[in-house]
């Protein structure tokens, strides 16, 4: 019995973030899953004792907790990947991963904002984070579009890394909000390559096929 | 630029892989763009009859594309083949999509503007062969984009095409003008030049010329404010 766990809840994102990487490593691990909606469950003392900023997922492993998806990402890349391939050791690399991991909790934010204003009726200022999304989203097209130039399929060299596993669910889900996938050519191929990764997990809005 | 009875580029012909599908638009009416596993490039309208889904929503088996809604099948003609629900139901010839005519040519997919029209004039273009560079997505009207860039750039297209041929970054470069909608502009950016090894350069100068061309015509609006809502990203309010 693996004393890896993960607290999730199956409609966030984030949460399938840690999914997604720990399916394609095939890593074995306990899923805990927490009510959310409509529970709350995620700001009872018992998740803000592990998480005082209240938010999913949460990992732990005997007695450390680490929260914040791209935090356990780069956990479990770095302990749980014996070929070094999810996080390359390259130091500019490294660099690189950092670069898309910071863009996916900073301007590609809004996307999740965007989202839960549309799902669970969030307060946000609609105009703006459509705008900000899109043109999050126009950034990341264009920098596939120049990768695939040298024949790199992925956002950091020629393999994928978890800086791509953090970028996927926010355009994946993009249609959530309104925002259609028709302006992003380079990033429609690059979401198809990311389905045929081996041990690919699937969640509500992301389907196996398309 | 008007919407007017024509051919028009909707898709870069090597940004459409077989099996795969796309949404876009002409004059703000929605297109599915599909290619099929033998490799034919489709553009219909981007309605399922059934319950007006839209197709680029879907997915596609072989030479069949499905609505991803209650998986009715059309076969390459638009024609309703199979009813997941009705399994048995020999689906009436009556179900079926609106196709346009479609072609492609100098390595962009191009479509007729009118619907179901079996022998539409000839698109007088060129076999040429190209490389492709990328497709571009502005905001801004088709009339901006156009009163920018004709005194920039040849009118190589025949009749009612908009195809222009321009020097950027000491290039010559073919754009094909795709008339979105009424605020955004689609242009389909190649070389008029074989594919060969030595053009990853080429074509990343022409990708740098076309963000720095979108960046101009929309004098893009630096996002300086923080989104509005609060810092934590939690699934419920």
């Amino acid at each position: 019995m693996t004393e890896l766990t993960l607290y999730d809840y199956e409609l966030d994102e984030h949460c399938y973030k840690v999914r997604l990487l720990l399916g394609v490593l095939a890593h074995p691990h306990n899923k805990v899953p927490v009510d959310v909606h409509p529970g709350r469950e995620h700001r009872s003392t018992r998740y803000l004792r592990l998480n005082p900023l209240g938010t999913l997922p949460i990992l732990t492993e005997g007695d450390a907790v680490l929260y914040g998806a791209e935090a356990i990402l780069a956990y479990l890349a770095r302990k749980y990947d014996a070929a070094r391939a999810w996080l390359p050791d390259e130091p500019m690399t490294i660099g690189q991963v950092m670069q898309w991991l910071v863009f996916a909790v900073s301007d590609l934010r809004v996307a999740s904002v965007a989202r839960s204003h549309s799902l669970m009726g969030r307060e946000a200022d609609e105009a703006f984070i459509e705008r900000a999304a899109r043109h999050a989203f126009r950034h990341m097209d264009d920098h596939m579009t120049k990768c695939e130039f040298d024949g790199a399929l992925w956002f950091v060299g020629r393999a994928p890394t978890i800086a791509d596993i953090a970028l996927f669910p926010a355009f994946a889900l993009s249609r959530d909000f309104g925002v259609d996938h028709d302006e992003y050519p380079a990033l429609r191929r690059w979401m198809a390559r990311m389905r045929k990764i081996p041990g690919f997990v699937t969640m509500p809005g992301i389907p196996a096929y398309h | 630029m008007r919407s007017s009875r024509g051919w028009y580029p909707v898709s870069l012909s090597g940004g459409l892989d077989a099996g795969r599908s796309a949404g876009t638009r002409l004059f703000d009416k929605e297109f599915v763009i599909w290619r099929d596993a033998d490799g034919a490039a489709h553009v219909w309208e981007d309605r399922c009859p059934h319950r007006g889904m839209r197709l680029s929503f879907g997915f596609v088996r072989g030479n069949h594309i499905a609505c991803i809604y209650h998986g009715w099948q059309y076969d390459s003609n638009g024609h309703c083949q199979f009813i997941p629900s009705h399994p048995a139901l020999s689906v009436p010839s009556s179900i079926r999509v609106a196709t346009h005519p479609c072609v492609e040519r100098l390595g962009i997919v191009w479509v007729y503007s009118d619907s179901n029209v079996t022998t539409p004039p000839e698109l007088a273009l060129d076999t040429g062969e190209v490389t492709s560079v990328r497709s571009l997505y502005i905001d801004r009207a088709p009339a901006t984009v156009l009163d920018y860039l004709e005194p920039r750039s040849e009118n190589v297209g025949a009749d009612a095409v908009t195809l222009l041929s321009l020097d950027a970054e000491g290039q010559r470069l073919l754009v094909a003008v795709q008339p979105f909608g009424v605020e955004k502009t689609a242009l389909h950016i190649v070389l008029p030049t074989k594919p060969n090894a030595h053009q990853a350069e080429a074509r990343r100068a022409a990708a740098l010329w076309a963000e720095d061309l979108r960046r101009h015509l929309e004098e893009e609006t630096i996002l300086t404010s923080e989104p509005t809502a609060p810092a934590t990203y939690e699934a419920a309010p």
